[in-house]
């Protein structure tokens, strides 16, 4: 099995013409555009939420609770699937993968996606992309035990495609790099010789693939018991395991998704500044860091729950703070040294990926804040908690997945941006902070989250926050737009 | 402690923000010189001891600390789809009160709102586990039980209400 040869000088990271056309680029270009559609709809879901809790348009609590299962379940399925699209595509410069094991990877998270729509909109669904056991099973009459299972057969679906997907990458890094625990750069930590040292790419890969596994399969541990607890009702398992099993997988999934997105960050902000982004001690630290961390961080989701040992919550808030170094210290700090003094272009592309770093870790603060025991008490389940994660997402994950989009559809080089592409970013980027400002001031103001009608003197920061969305999803439809027509010029150019 | 936690958040992200800004102006200026691993360094032990520091003043004093046994009273509280059965209508001022919640059903959060609608404290209720959390009242007046936790589609019109008085009469 060979390696390929990793890019040694500027002029060769410049990505040979070829590769935009490569044996994996049509099923991720695909991917990317499956991706922005259903990230611009999602979206769309989200304003007509935040329109009825601002009473500027009326709908039933059961829509609205449909609508926000909707959106959270495909805003998470969506990060995640563009992020393993991201990582699989630039693995691929790495290591040889199967095309067929990343169609039965898409083609297992569409059948996924049928099941959780018709749970939803066929069969009134609405119990939040968390699904908290025993939740599904006890609807108050809003949906039958069908209509439940179809939305855990759905997740189901989505799992075993990841499963599949990461055990692709997992043996491929593997017998590439002679161990995962190479890949991590093990080696390099205990020797400091960094001489032969993995790419950024394949150690974020070795990592994602060790924790988002090992989430999956608890978290189908916990979907399968949901799952009979549907159809035998006695058979019951301990609530707060559930819960414990529940968050545990949401958090390292959806932290899986940005850790797969940022290999977009070090594969293309290299042919911008001309150095690439190495692999050093502290890099292989950090990464191994990120995959404990990813996992011991979960409790801080239960900071509520009381009867948790002591011990489990002080980890939680512990970890929650020191999860924010390898992101600030290594990522972003990085990411500030490599551009400096670099002369690097400002293009569609570089703007969002440059943004998107910038974005996740300023997300991380009120949510390291969050974090806290004494301060949680007080923000737990208010708005605070999606002002956060809507930044590191927002600005994040989502800035992360367009701008790989524009690089995708991009020409050789990099070109001054237009009065469409300013248009764009700037919608997107005045949207997003305005919206995520509007969320941590309303969870500063209690005003509780998932509430499907809202008292009268939350609706001005509900209206704000409305016209806020307004423009991200203004700014989301002009990326979208400007990527299709990319994709069609190139099939016309082909 | 809400106003304190949203200003302190916006003034390290503005801090934050303005650190990133002034990279992306210097893209155009000198490279990072050799001192950058240093300056990395010192940031990494920087926020390593900001974090011991923290970490410690936040939880010497344990934030879920329930009154010893026999002082203040007891409430017990119960969530169910949708309602919240608490079985007194009024706690007493200056005394400890500990809530004993649980749950009929599904999760739900209790969150104790003041009369402006300001979030005092919450804990959750879940089926099977009884969360304890005490708390002083120091204001007289009528406090709101909001659920925190979603729990279907009437979660919204989970609302209750207790008053907070100076003496309770004694039939309570």
């Amino acid at each position: 099995m060979s390696i390929q040869a990793e890019p040694q000088s500027p002029s060769d990271v410049i990505r040979p013409l070829e590769e935009a056309h490569g044996p994996q680029s049509g099923a991720v270009k695909f991917t990317m555009l499956l991706g922005g559609v259903v990230f611009a709809l999602m979206m769309v879901f989200g304003l007509i939420m935040r329109a009825a809790q601002g009473a500027w348009i009326e709908i039933e609590p059961e829509i609205f609770y449909q609508l926000l299962t909707a959106h959270g379940a495909g805003m998470v399925g969506t990060a995640a699937v563009s992020g393993a699209a991201i990582m699989w595509y630039f693995l691929g410069r790495h290591v040889p993968l199967s095309q067929g094991i990343y169609w039965a990877f898409l083609g297992l998270f569409l059948l996924g996606v049928v099941l959780i729509l018709g749970a939803i909109f066929l069969g009134g669904y609405g119990a939040a992309w968390t699904f908290l056991f025993p939740l599904p099973a006890i609807s108050g009459g809003a949906w039958d035990v069908g209509a439940a299972a179809a939305f855990i057969l759905g997740y189901v679906s989505i799992g075993v495609g990841f499963l599949l997907y990461y055990l692709e990458v997992g043996r491929r890094v593997s017998a590439a790099y002679g161990g995962l625990a190479r890949a991590l750069g093990w080696r390099i930590i205990m020797t400091g010789d960094v001489t032969g040292a993995p790419p950024p790419t394949v150690v974020a890969a070795a990592a994602v693939t060790i924790f988002n596994s090992i989430g999956i399969v608890l978290g189908a541990a916990v979907l399968v018991v949901s799952l009979v607890n549907l159809f035998v009702p006695e058979f019951e398992v301990d609530a707060l395991l559930a819960k414990n099993l529940i968050y545990f997988f949401g958090h390292v999934f959806i932290n899986a998704s940005i850790y797969m997105a940022v290999c977009a960050v070090y594969e293309i902000i290299p042919e911008y500044t001309g150095t690439k982004w190495k692999t050093t001690r502290v890099f292989a630290i950090a990464w191994n860091a990120v995959l404990l961390f990813v996992m011991a961080v979960y409790w801080h989701h239960l900071l509520q729950d009381v009867v948790m040992p002591p011990w489990m919550l002080v980890v939680g808030q512990l970890v929650s703070y020191f999860s924010g170094i390898p992101l600030l210290a290594v990522t972003a700090f990085s990411l500030c040294i490599y551009i400096r003094g670099s002369g690097m272009k400002w293009d569609l592309a570089s703007s969002l990926l440059v943004l998107s770093v910038f974005g996740w870790s300023l997300g991380s603060i009120p949510a390291t804040i969050d974090g806290m025991i004494m301060v949680n008490k007080v923000m737990h389940n208010t708005q605070w908690v999606p002002g956060h994660f809507h930044m590191y997402l927002l600005l994040g994950e989502v800035a992360m997945a367009f701008g790989f989009m524009a690089w995708l559809v991009r020409g050789r080089e990099p070109t001054e941006m237009g009065v469409f592409d300013l248009a764009a970013l700037w919608a997107y980027v005045a949207g997003a902070v305005g919206f995520v400002l509007v969320f941590l001031i309303s969870g500063a103001a209690s005003i509780p989250r998932r509430w499907a009608v809202h008292l009268e003197e939350w609706w001005l920061q509900d209206r704000i926050g409305t016209v806020f969305g307004g423009l991200v999803i203004l700014g989301t439809l002009l990326f979208v737009i400007r990527y299709v027509t990319g994709l069609l010029r190139a099939a016309e150019d082909a | 402690m809400q106003p304190i936690v949203l200003g302190v958040s916006l003034v390290l992200m503005g801090a934050a923000a303005v650190l990133f800004w002034r990279a992306v102006r210097a893209v155009d200026g000198p490279p990072a010189g050799d001192g950058a691993n240093r300056r990395r360094t010192q940031l990494i032990w920087t926020m390593t001891l900001v974090g011991v520091l923290v970490s410690v003043a936040s939880l010497r004093e344990w934030p879920h600390a329930i009154a010893s046994e026999g002082e203040g009273v007891i409430v017990n509280v119960s969530g169910g789809q949708w309602y919240w059965d608490i079985d007194v209508e009024q706690v007493p001022l200056g005394t400890p009160v500990t809530f004993l919640v649980s749950s009929e059903d599904v999760n739900h959060g209790m969150g104790i709102y003041d009369e402006n609608m300001r979030l005092l404290f919450q804990t959750q209720s879940m089926p099977g586990y009884v969360n304890k959390v005490s708390y002083t009242f120091e204001e007289p007046g009528y406090y709101q039980v909001l659920c925190m936790e979603f729990c279907g589609v009437a979660h919204h019109d989970m609302i209750s209400e207790f008053e907070v008085v100076e003496q309770v009469p004694a039939t309570e």
